[in-house]
C-alpha cells in the first residue's frame, strides 16, 4: 500500500456529500489521505504551492454548527481560507433556529443563498443526511450525535500515517466512552478499511449494544486492551451525552480506564497517544501523557485536521464546479 | 316496512361459524337473518334488494382495536369524519379509540361527548376506551365505573405504560369487578430512556440510543403476574418482541386470562427500515429485529396473538420532517390494516378465516362488542372485498388527514368494494 504518497491533484469522490466513512471506498479514503498529505507538507513548510489560495476561489462554505464546537469549526474555517474560499459561520445560538424555525426551513433558506458547501454539526444522528436531501450544496458531516465524524477519522489516519509510515498492520486501541463516541465509529470503519488491527477498550456500561457484531475485539480492561498497541487513542468521556450514571465516579473511571504512564507501559515500546479533544485531564488521560511531546500526538492531530479538511473541501468543491 | 338485502355470488367468510364458502347472505333491518351456500335455495321475497358480489369476499367488517383519534385536541391531524371515512375505506366497521387525546378521555362526560359527536357522523362505529388513570398520569385510577356505565368498551392508556405495579394491580382488580378488559402498552420507561429505535447493532451503527426488547418484556411479565393475582382480563397491545410472544404463550398455557394484539409494522418490517433515518419508521414500540418479526408471525399463526390492530397514530409532515431523534412516533395505519392482513394470507402465512379471526371476530370478543360475526342475529356489519385487486400505497391518497406511513410505495392487494354498518351501506368516496 503506497499510502504515503502525496497527491498533487484533488481527490475524486463518487458522492456529492461526505456524510460518513461508512460508504466510502478504500480508494476514496486513500485519495483523500494522499491529498491531505500534500496539504500537510505545505502547512508544515516542507513544500510550497503558490496556487493554493486560488484552489477554492469563488467557492462559498457555510459552517452550520447546531452544537457547540470551537476546534472543528475553526479548523474548517482555516482550511477553507487557506484554499481561498469565502466562509460564513452560523451557530445555532445566533440564528433563527432559536426563534423556533425548523431545521429544514433553515436549510431551505440557506439553500436559496446558493452556498457550495455546507459543513454541518448537529447533536442528533442523521441530521446531515436529512439536510442533504433539502439543499443543492454539498454537505460535510462535521459530527452528528453518536453517529459519525468522518473528517476526524481522516485527520487521525493522516496523523498516524505520517508518523508511522503506514496504517496496515498497526495495533490501534480506541479506549473509553465508545457508546457515545462518533469518533470511535468513524475510526473503526476507516482504520479497519486500511488494514489496522483495531481494538475497543471500554467499561461494559459504555459499550454500545451489538458491538460484538462489528468484528472488532472488545476489552473491558485497559491494561489488556492496550497490550502491545502501537497507537493508544483515548476518547473523551462524553458526560454531556451520557444518559445517567454509567460509571460509579470519574475517580473510579480514571483509576480503571484513565491512561497514565504506568498503564502505557503495557503498550508497544514506541506507542503513541492520541485524543480527539477536548481532553478531560485526570479523567481519561493524565496530564503527564497529554503534555509529553514524545508520546502525545494530540497537537499534531489538530494540525493535520486543517490539512484533512482542505482535502475534503476541495474534493466536494469539484462537484459544485461541475454543476455550474 | 322492513328492509331486506340479499347478497349473492359472495365468497362468505365467517370464522365464528367456520364458514368459507361460495354463497349468499340475507340481512333484514340491519340484522343478519341467514347465510347459505350456492347449493342452498336463495330466499325469496317481494321487497328484497339484491346485491351481486360477483365473487368478492363478504365477511364481517373489521374491528380495529387500536386507533388514535385526532379529535379532541388535534383535529388538524384527524377529525372524526376523516377517521370514519378512512376506516370505511380500510374495511373497518368498528373501531376503539384510545383515551390519549387532549383532553384525556378519563371521565364519563368525555365518553358521552365523544360518542354523541361520533354518532352524528355516518360511517363505522366508534367505541371509546376509558383512560386507566386520571389525565393518564401514573398513579391515580380514573373513574372507571362511571366510564363503564357511560359505555367505555375497556380501559387503556395510549402509549403510557403504568410503571407503578401497585397502581396497575388496583386498576386490574377494579376492571375485573366491572368485567372490562385492561389494554396495556408495555414499556419500562427507565430501560427505554431516550431511545429512538430498537437497541442493537443497527442502533449502534446509526449512532442512536436504543430501546432494548427487555423494556417490553419486563412490564409484560409483571402484568402477567398481576393478571394471575387479580383474575383480570388483561390484553397486551401492539407487542413487538419475540420475548413477549414467548411470555404470552407460556401464560396462556398456565391459564392466565391474557390476550394480545400486534400491528402490521411488527410483522412486515424490521429495524433495518430505519437505516436511512426515515422518520416514517419511527414507531412506539420501535421496529425490532428480523428474529422478533419472525416470532410475531409465529404468534399470529399459532394463536398466541389474538388480534391485529392498525395502531393508527395521526401525524403530519411537520412532526416527521425532523432529525429522527426529534421526530414524533407513530404512523397512519387505519387504511392499511386489511391490505397488510391480506398480505399474510397471500403469502400463505395464515388462512382467510384466521385473517378475519384476527381482525374482526377476536377483537370484538375481547372488547365485548356486537360485531365480528355473520351468525344469524348478528348486526349486519359487512365488508365486501375484491381480494385480487392490486394497488400501491400512497400516503397522499389516504382519506385520513394523516398521510405518513412506513409502507409508502409498497404494492398490496385487496380492494374494499362495499361496506355496511348495521345494514346501512356506507358511501365510499372515490
Amino acid at each position: 500500500m503506497n499510502d504515503l504518497r502525496a497527491q498533487a491533484s484533488a481527490a475524486n469522490l463518487t458522492g456529492r456529500h461526505l456524510l460518513g466513512i461508512e460508504g466510502l471506498s478504500v480508494l476514496e479514503i486513500q485519495a483523500l489521505l494522499a491529498r491531505s498529505s500534500y496539504f500537510a507538507d505545505i502547512l508544515t513548510g516542507k513544500t510550497k504551492d503558490d496556487s493554493l489560495s486560488g484552489i477554492l476561489r469563488g467557492i462559498s462554505v457555510v459552517n452550520l454548527f447546531f452544537e457547540n464546537s470551537t476546534r472543528t469549526r475553526v479548523s474548517f474555517e482555516v482550511a477553507a481560507k487557506h484554499l481561498g474560499a469565502s466562509v460564513l459561520n452560523l451557530s445555532a445560538s445566533g440564528s433563527s433556529v432559536k426563534k423556533g424555525e425548523t431545521l429544514i426551513d433553515t436549510a431551505v433558506t440557506l439553500n436559496a443563498m446558493h452556498p457550495d458547501i455546507l459543513v454541518i454539526r448537529h447533536r442528533h444522528a442523521g441530521t446531515p443526511l436529512l439536510l442533504s436531501k433539502h439543499v443543492d450544496a454539498s454537505v460535510i458531516n462535521a459530527g452528528d450525535g453518536r453517529h459519525e465524524h468522518p473528517t476526524q477519522a481522516l485527520l487521525d489516519a493522516l496523523t498516524i500515517q505520517r508518523k508511522c509510515g503506514q496504517i496496515a498492520g498497526l495495533k490501534i486501541a480506541i479506549c473509553g466512552d465508545v457508546a457515545n463516541s462518533r469518533v470511535a465509529r468513524s475510526n473503526l470503519y476507516l482504520l479497519g478499511a486500511l488494514g489496522a488491527d483495531v481494538h475497543f477498550v471500554s467499561p461494559s456500561t459504555l459499550l454500545p449494544a451489538g458491538i460484538d457484531q462489528f468484528g472488532v475485539p472488545v476489552h473491558t480492561s485497559l491494561e489488556t486492551g492496550i497490550k502491545d498497541a502501537d497507537i493508544v487513542m483515548m476518547l473523551r468521556l462524553q458526560t454531556e451525552r451520557m444518559q445517567g450514571r454509567e460509571i460509579p465516579s470519574q475517580h473510579e473511571y480514571f483509576n480503571l480506564f484513565g491512561l497514565n504512564m504506568d498503564k502505557l507501559m503495557r503498550a508497544a515500546p514506541n506507542a503513541l497517544v492520541m485524543h480527539p479533544g477536548p481532553m478531560n485531564r485526570g479523567v481519561e488521560i493524565d496530564s503527564a501523557i497529554a503534555d509529553n511531546a514524545e508520546k502525545s500526538l494530540i497537537y499534531t492531530q489538530v494540525e493535520m485536521g486543517v490539512a484533512a479538511r482542505m482535502a475534503c473541501l476541495e474534493a466536494l468543491a469539484q462537484h459544485a464546479e461541475r454543476t455550474r | 316496512m322492513s328492509q331486506k338485502i340479499l347478497f349473492i355470488n359472495a365468497h362468505i367468510l365467517c370464522p365464528e361459524q367456520k364458514l368459507d364458502q361460495q354463497g349468499w347472505l340475507l340481512a333484514e333491518d340491519g340484522i343478519i337473518r341467514g347465510v347459505g351456500s350456492n347449493s342452498d335455495p336463495l330466499p325469496e321475497a317481494k321487497d328484497i334488494a339484491k346485491i351481486d358480489c360477483k365473487g368478492d369476499i363478504l365477511a364481517p367488517g373489521l374491528v380495529d382495536m387500536r386507533v388514535q383519534s385526532g379529535d379532541p385536541g388535534a383535529e388538524h391531524l384527524e377529525t372524526l369524519t376523516s377517521l370514519k371515512q378512512a376506516a370505511a375505506h380500510g374495511g373497518i366497521t368498528s373501531m376503539a379509540v384510545l383515551p390519549s387525546t387532549e383532553p384525556v378521555i378519563d371521565t364519563a362526560a368525555m365518553i358521552d361527548s365523544l360518542q354523541l359527536r361520533a354518532g352524528r357522523i355516518d360511517g363505522p362505529s366508534i367505541y371509546c376506551y376509558g383512560a386507566m388513570t386520571k389525565e393518564l398520569e401514573d398513579d391515580q385510577m380514573a373513574e372507571l365505573g362511571m366510564m363503564a356505565a357511560a359505555g367505555a368498551c375497556a380501559f387503556a392508556s395510549g402509549t403510557l405504560s403504568i410503571q407503578n405495579a401497585q397502581t396497575m394491580r388496583r386498576i386490574m382488580t377494579y376492571a375485573a369487578m366491572l368485567d372490562k378488559a385492561v389494554i396495556h402498552h408495555c414499556q419500562d420507561t427507565d430501560l427505554t430512556g431516550e431511545g429512538d429505535m430498537n437497541e442493537g447493532e443497527t442502533s449502534t451503527r446509526l449512532g442512536m440510543l436504543g430501546q432494548p426488547a427487555a423494556a417490553e418484556i419486563v412490564i409484560l411479565k409483571r402484568d402477567i403476574e398481576l393478571a394471575r393475582l387479580t383474575g383480570a382480563q388483561y390484553h397486551a397491545s401492539h407487542i413487538s418482541t419475540a420475548g413477549a410472544v414467548a411470555a404470552i404463550r407460556q401464560a396462556k398455557k398456565e391459564g392466565v386470562k391474557i390476550t394480545a394484539d400486534t400491528a402490521p409494522p411488527y410483522f412486515m418490517l424490521n429495524e433495518l427500515s430505519v437505516s436511512g433515518y426515515d422518520a416514517a419508521c419511527k414507531l412506539n414500540p420501535p421496529l425490532r429485529t428480523e428474529t422478533d418479526r419472525q416470532a410475531i408471525i409465529e404468534g399470529l399463526q399459532d394463536g398466541t396473538i389474538d388480534a391485529i390492530a392498525s395502531d393508527h397514530v395521526p401525524v403530519n409532515l411537520d412532526m416527521k420532517a425532523q432529525p429522527f431523534t426529534q421526530a414524533s412516533t407513530g404512523a397512519s395505519g387505519i387504511e392499511l390494516l386489511l391490505a397488510m392482513t391480506i398480505k399474510l394470507v397471500k403469502t400463505g402465512t395464515i388462512s382467510w378465516l384466521r385473517a378475519f379471526e384476527l381482525t374482526s371476530q377476536f377483537p370484538a370478543k375481547i372488547l365485548k362488542l356486537e360485531a365480528g360475526s355473520l351468525k344469524p342475529g348478528s348486526r349486519a356489519d359487512l365488508v365486501q372485498i375484491n381480494p385480487d385487486q392490486s394497488w400501491i400505497i400512497q400516503g397522499r391518497a389516504f382519506k385520513s388527514l394523516s398521510r405518513i406511513t412506513p409502507f409508502e410505495g409498497q404494492p398490496v392487494e385487496g380492494q374494499v368494494n362495499g361496506l355496511w354498518v348495521g345494514g346501512v351501506q356506507i358511501a365510499l368516496e372515490p
